[in-house]
């Protein structure tokens, strides 16, 4: 396709049209239409061939949200109504987009320019379109349905789809459920245009139009659909503009529209949709995945300092952080707060317990006793939550009341004291401890995070050469020997040079060499290989220490590595 | 001569130093050494009550005095099910080889470094009242009049044996713990002075190992 075939006005028209329908340009001009004989694809008419397909699938029920006020509402739907109008740069020029009730009474309209709506009504708030709030409500809105369905998919327009077919038993039919989500909706402050259907597009277009209809029957499809509006269809400009030249206002019309010729004309992504929203052919929809880790941002409204009013906040996120919880059945870990402040560095809180868990006093209670001594530089103005990676809930079923509480013995929990003590502390100051098989001191121990402890104890020997078979001979060994050899209760955790004089290492005075002495060499595989002589001395002051002498160079120095205490 | 003496006994107002003011004498938690179990009341180091241990220098078998006992907390020989052994602000690292040499249960062992002297009396206060821990170590950087008593009765909440470590020239102060002992190690073995005693009398345990 050579541009100079293309007339002025074809280019301009494909300008116009290149942002929504960029991969099927309008085609309605009588040298487009020549254009799109000669190269558009076989498919369209392959297609317009098939007469009636049907698709075979369980029957499913849509229920399209449809929020046509949602670039208002993401920014103010939790104040008073007032005339308000969010304002939008259409092609360079500041237009009003989308008026308040209250605004449209003063007849403030979408499309007039600022200075219009000034002159109409002088009192009116004008905001500036934030996409970025607006996805983020839309998003929450997402999250948020999922409570009614375990499928939820994102139209652009911004509609919600919902699959409820599948909900309609747990919530008592289709009212009390449409019932019940516009409740919450108008809670939330949204305004909200439904509307349900067996197929997907003809639940958004109903909804879009603002019919609140609900048709179960595939069958009523065809007759509600033909009333609609081509202004309900988010089609390009162009297209609409053609059909409305060719008489065509509703959708019913455009039914009745030769269908080879339609697809001809419009593009067969168009004949497509209009068979989609009628169930003849499948629409299969990406269900929407909310992300994974909790993540919430509170503007607060004034500045507080105050630590049980930051903490009432706080309730609300978690309250939050529940219902996100209690949707996946998941917990989470830790928690990190984050309490921003006007012009000093943000405040981090993090709250991490041993057992990952969902409810929101719990996490509270935790978060009042980390925050008992936390100073804050200045007052809060915002504060963030984010959680960590969500875990499935462990269910834990109630003893009935005639078994007796048996605790067994292997029950190697430490129960929410150390939660409490990790809360305030952090988790790094806190950890138990256990053996390694290994010959050099230093090694022959490791932390042990708490989390851990909570596993029952197992008897599986260390791991000391990975995939190397002479494993469990080894690490039987060395626990032989350490049975044989004495090990100080105490060990400093890096050995200490004691002081010389004449040749003799002193510590509190000159030692007294009680036992000794116990060559470890060994190492030699890594870089930290050792070659000392241990002995256990007894100082001055009657201080059994264990003291080694270092071949690894001269020999002359001496260490001190623990103590007997 | 023994009618007046019996009639004294009978006295309310006399009182005995041995008996627990309204009850039978606890049985204490044996030490494993026979020599202080034999001067200690009960029979053994006090249980749901703040043991103190004075010392000069670490090093001096404070912990080898200690081992027998919790050993047997650890390993549920003593109770069921095992308790956990909370070691709070140690001066050094515990060193678990060691501790397995004595026969502890070392999956059972929790050590906590808190920073600041309150956080390490929080600490002890909260695992001692939760019933979770048999025993709580603690090394206090300080600890006043009014910390120790209220470690002593978070140890009678939680039934929960606490020993704390002081350093030899706190000997003097007040202190709420049931038992108060210093350590004076000599050129035998180590010595044990008990300063208090809840129950009992001040003695001095000669080389107390032997």
């Amino acid at each position: 396709m050579s541009s100079s075939t293309k007339s002025p006005a074809t280019l301009r028209e494909a300008a116009r049209s290149s942002d929504s329908a960029s991969k099927l340009p309008a085609r309605h001009s009588a040298t487009q239409l020549s254009l799109t004989l000669s190269t558009v694809p076989e498919q369209a008419e392959s297609l317009a061939q098939i007469p009636f397909p049907t698709p075979r699938q369980a029957p499913r029920l849509w229920l399209c949200l449809y929020f046509p006020a949602l670039p208002l509402e993401a920014l103010v739907r939790d104040k008073a109504p007032a005339s308000r109008a969010i304002v939008e740069e259409q092609q360079g020029i500041p237009k009003i987009l989308l008026a308040s009730a209250e605004a449209a009474a003063a007849g403030i309209n979408s499309g007039m320019g600022i200075n219009a709506a000034l002159a109409l009504d002088s009192t009116v708030e004008l905001l500036l379109r934030e996409p970025a709030r607006e996805q983020r409500a839309f998003n929450e809105l997402a999250t948020w349905a999922e409570c009614f369905t375990s499928f939820v998919t994102r139209d652009h327009s911004p509609a919600l789809l919902l699959e409820i077919a599948g909900s309609l038993r747990l919530f008592g039919g289709v009212s009390r459920l449409q019932d019940c989500v516009l409740e919450e909706l108008r809670q939330h402050g949204y305004s909200v245009n439904a509307a349900i259907a067996p197929t997907p597009l003809a639940a958004t277009w109903l909804a879009r139009a603002g019919h609140r209809v609900c048709i179960d029957d595939p069958a009523h499809l065809h007759g509600a659909l033909s009333e609609l509006p081509l202004s309900c269809l988010d089609w390009p400009a162009a297209v609409i503009d053609s059909l409305q030249g060719m008489g065509i206002s509703e959708l019913g019309d455009c039914l009745r529209l030769p269908r080879q010729g339609f697809a001809k004309r419009f593009g067969s992504a168009r004949l497509l949709q209009l068979d989609r929203a009628l169930g003849r052919l499948a629409d299969p929809r990406a269900a929407y995945r909310t992300t994974a880790r909790f993540k919430l941002e509170y503007d607060l409204l004034s500045e507080l300092d105050d630590k049980q009013l930051l903490l009432n906040v706080c309730e609300e996120l978690l309250r939050e952080l529940q219902h996100f919880l209690l949707v996946r059945q998941s917990a989470v870990q830790r928690l990190q707060f984050r309490f921003c402040h006007f012009d000093k560095p943000a405040t981090q809180i993090v709250v991490a317990c041993a057992q990952a868990a969902h409810t929101a006093d719990y996490w509270l209670e935790l978060l009042r006793i980390r925050m008992e001594n936390v100073e804050f530089a200045a007052p809060v103005i915002a504060i963030g939550l984010r959680a960590g990676k969500g875990q499935a809930i462990v269910l834990q079923s109630d003893v009935l009341p005639l078994e007796e509480v048996v605790r067994q013995a292997d029950d190697v929990s430490i129960g929410p004291v150390v939660e409490r003590l990790i809360a305030r502390m952090g988790a790094r100051s806190i950890h138990g401890v256990q053996n390694v098989a290994e010959y050099r001191p230093q090694y022959a121990w490791k932390k042990k995070a708490v989390d851990d402890t909570r596993t029952p104890r197992c008897e599986a020997p260390p791991v000391y050469w990975p995939g190397s078979g002479c494993l469990a001979p080894f690490s039987a060994a060395v626990a032989d020997t350490a049975s044989l050899l004495r090990r100080p209760l105490w060990l400093l955790p890096q050995p200490r040079p004691l002081k010389m004089t004449n040749g003799e290492p002193v510590y509190q005075g000159s030692l007294t060499i009680l036992e000794g002495p116990e060559r470890l060499e060994t190492g030699w595989w890594d870089e930290a290989g050792i070659a000392r002589d241990y002995y256990i001395a007894l100082s001055g002051r009657g201080v059994r220490l264990w003291v080694y002498r270092d071949r690894a160079d001269t020999g002359r120095h001496w260490f001190l590595h623990g103590f007997f205490g | 001569m023994n009618d007046s003496l019996q009639k004294l006994l009978q006295s309310s107002k006399l009182w005995k130093g041995r008996a627990k003011a309204g009850g039978a004498e606890q049985q204490g938690l044996a030490s494993g050494y026979p020599k202080l179990d034999h001067v200690l009341p009960g029979g053994g180091w006090p249980r749901n009550a703040v043991t103190e241990i004075l010392l000069s220098d670490y090093g001096i078998g404070e912990l080898q005095l200690l081992m027998p006992a919790l050993v047997r907390l650890t390993t549920g020989a003593e109770q069921s099910p095992a308790g956990w052994i909370a070691w709070i602000a140690p001066p050094f690292q515990p060193y678990p080889p060691a501790l397995s040499q004595w026969g502890m249960d070392v999956s059972r062992v929790l050590v906590m470094r808190p920073e600041k002297n309150t956080e390490i009396l929080w600490a002890a206060d909260q695992a001692l009242s939760s019933g979770t821990f048999a025993a709580v170590l603690l090394w206090p950087v300080s600890l006043g009049g009014r910390d120790c008593r209220r470690l002593q009765l978070a140890a009678e909440k939680g039934h929960s044996w606490g020993i704390v470590f002081r350093q030899s020239r706190a000997a003097g102060k007040i202190s709420a713990a049931a038992l108060r002992i210093q350590l004076m190690p000599g050129s035998t073995g180590t010595d044990i002075g008990i300063l208090k005693s809840r129950g009992g009398r001040p003695v001095v345990v000669r080389d107390y190992a032997s």
